[in-house]
């Protein structure tokens, strides 16, 4: 059982990271690939918080207003830039991130990573149990579900949905593209730091290897597999790919051959959802 | 009064100069009409007055304030808003939404749709109405929730109009506004325009249509190669010799 709300967590915690990353790529038709290096920030953010003894929720609170801070710094000069150009500087930025946190030894632990970041306690109940982290991760994840319905169903979701469809014209209707492409970028990287406060607490175990250019990689398939530019895309896309190779665990492969053949069966089935539903699973938006 | 004002303005593509040197004065509450041959620059100062593409040399005001390479959505916001001889509705989005964007609100930006909701709200609620109404005045009545891909050429020209008359600006550029409308809509729109002009608001247009022309322009410019080859009345305009055989196939427009 413990092993099931083990695999609903890490969707809880993926979903949050794709319904974040769905605002960039599916409603501002930005494609960042710096999504982990965010996760990955906020995680740490929070870990070192907490292992000086800092509460879990404003050890939360911090990192996200840390994770979007920063984002800012990145989002006004890397959002200038044009697509492709975007893209390479999102690249970029995961590149120095992920070298930062391992190489600087002294505040990180670098290679070695942080043991025995402390579950969060609610009143003096500790979370525990994977049941009690599914329940509280699940909390999370509504709560960033009802926040982004909100957004998109908002001016601002419909804005930027203009931007994606055709940045002149929107320009032309008097929006600050620039504007709102970096609220859009602010807004995705804080919600990145809840999934990442919540990996590193359930885990308890960080290091840098979590949060390298695959994994930023890994949310981008889930976004685009599972159908970018609503809310149910990003959820069915994050349910296929963390439970696909669980379930892929089960055919009974020799285990020599087994990461390997499961590795193929999984790359095999993005390539044919690509080639029949360019749009994702649950897509309105295709990304050609 | 002169409400938009080009100065000296020019513009090159990789050597080739589309506007040459260009003086032009738009009074408010007229109609004026940019016509000539293609390539003769109408649509590129169009792109230069909203911003679309920079100015190489001169200057460009609106209302007497300096306006040269200001960005496209500062100077939408300024009050000149206009529609693209290409269309470009936002295809994914409802007929309702494409409307919607033509307004300002509140909501846009996203801290209000959260701190400010009820304002949002309401803004909203008070948009949508609007929206409904010109949906309904350009006849896309009942296909609100119709994604702009679905709707024909003709409609999606009618669906941009409807979301520029949204916006309420001041001075409306207008590129080839009725080319593939059904008559009996073309004919309605020019109505529009007149009253859009009894209000005190400006109208420039391109327009290969000399009978529209015609009908409806205060004043022309005649260009030709980036340059004004000629200006005044619509009756002298259409009416020399010369400028028609350049424009040819005019020469059955009453003038």
């Amino acid at each position: 059982m413990n092993y099931i709300f083990h695999i609903l967590i890490m969707v809880f915690i993926y979903g949050i990271l794709s319904l974040s990353l769905n605002l960039l790529v599916g409603y501002g038709g930005l494609l960042s690939l710096s999504h982990s290096a965010f996760y990955g920030i906020g995680a740490y953010a929070t870990t070192l918080l907490l292992i000086k003894g800092v509460n879990f929720f404003p050890a939360l609170i911090f990192s996200i207003f840390f994770t979007s801070i920063l984002s800012f710094f990145i989002a006004y000069p890397s959002l200038r830039l044009k697509g492709d150009y975007f893209v390479l500087a999102t690249l970029g930025f995961q590149i120095i991130v992920f070298s930062i946190l391992y190489n600087w030894v002294g505040l990180t632990k670098g290679p070695y990573g942080i043991p025995g970041i402390p579950r969060p306690k609610i009143f003096n109940f500790e979370l525990s149990t994977p049941f009690h982290y599914f329940i509280f991760s699940g909390i999370f994840f509504f709560i960033v579900f009802l926040f982004f319905r909100k957004l998109y169903n908002s001016p601002y979701g419909r804005v930027l949905k203009s931007i994606r469809e055709d940045e002149i014209a929107s320009a032309s209707l008097g929006k600050d593209i620039p504007l709102i492409k970096i609220w859009a970028f602010v807004i995705s990287c804080g919600i990145c730091a809840i999934s990442g406060s919540l990996y590193a607490t359930y885990v308890t175990y960080i290091d840098p290897t979590s949060f390298t250019l695959d994994e930023s990689i890994f949310i981008m398939s889930i976004v685009i597999l599972g159908g970018s530019g609503n809310l149910k895309g990003p959820f069915i896309g994050t349910c296929f790919m963390i439970i696909l190779p669980e379930i892929l665990r089960f055919l009974g492969l020799p285990d020599t051959i087994a990461p390997n053949v499961r590795q193929i069966i999984y790359g095999l089935l993005l390539i044919i959802l690509m080639k029949y539903r360019p749009s994702g699973i649950m897509g309105e938006y295709s990304l050609q | 009064m002169e409400i938009i004002r080009l100065r000296n303005v020019g513009k090159s593509f990789g050597g080739i100069k589309a506007v040459n040197n260009i003086n032009m004065d738009f009074l408010s509450g007229r109609i004026t009409g940019l016509i000539g041959p293609n390539g003769a620059g109408k649509t590129t100062i169009f792109n230069l007055i909203g911003g679309f593409i920079k100015v190489d040399e001169g200057e460009i005001y609106f209302k007497n304030e300096n306006i040269t390479n200001l960005s496209p959505w500062e100077i939408s916001k300024k009050g000149i808003g206009r529609i693209f001889q290409d269309i470009r509705v936002f295809k994914k989005l409802t007929v309702l939404e494409n409307v919607l964007l033509g307004k300002s609100n509140a909501g846009e930006y996203p801290y209000n749709v959260f701190l400010r909701f009820k304002e949002v709200g309401k803004e909203e609620k008070e948009n949508v109405e609007r929206a409904r109404y010109w949906i309904k005045f350009v006849g896309l009545e009942g296909m609100e929730n119709t994604p702009a891909e679905n709707l024909s050429y003709g409609q999606q020209k009618l669906l941009s109009i409807a979301r520029l008359l949204m916006g309420e600006y001041e001075v409306l550029l207008l590129d080839e506004p009725t080319a593939g409308i059904h008559p009996e809509i073309v004919k309605k729109f020019i109505e529009l325009m007149r009253k859009i002009v009894e209000n005190g608001k400006t109208i420039i247009f391109i327009e290969h249509n000399m009978n529209i022309v015609s009908e409806i322009a205060d004043w022309l410019f005649f260009l030709k190669e980036g340059e004004i080859y000629d200006m005044g009345k619509p009756g002298d305009i259409l009416g020399n010799e010369e400028i028609r055989r350049i424009y040819m196939g005019l020469s059955d427009v009453k003038t």
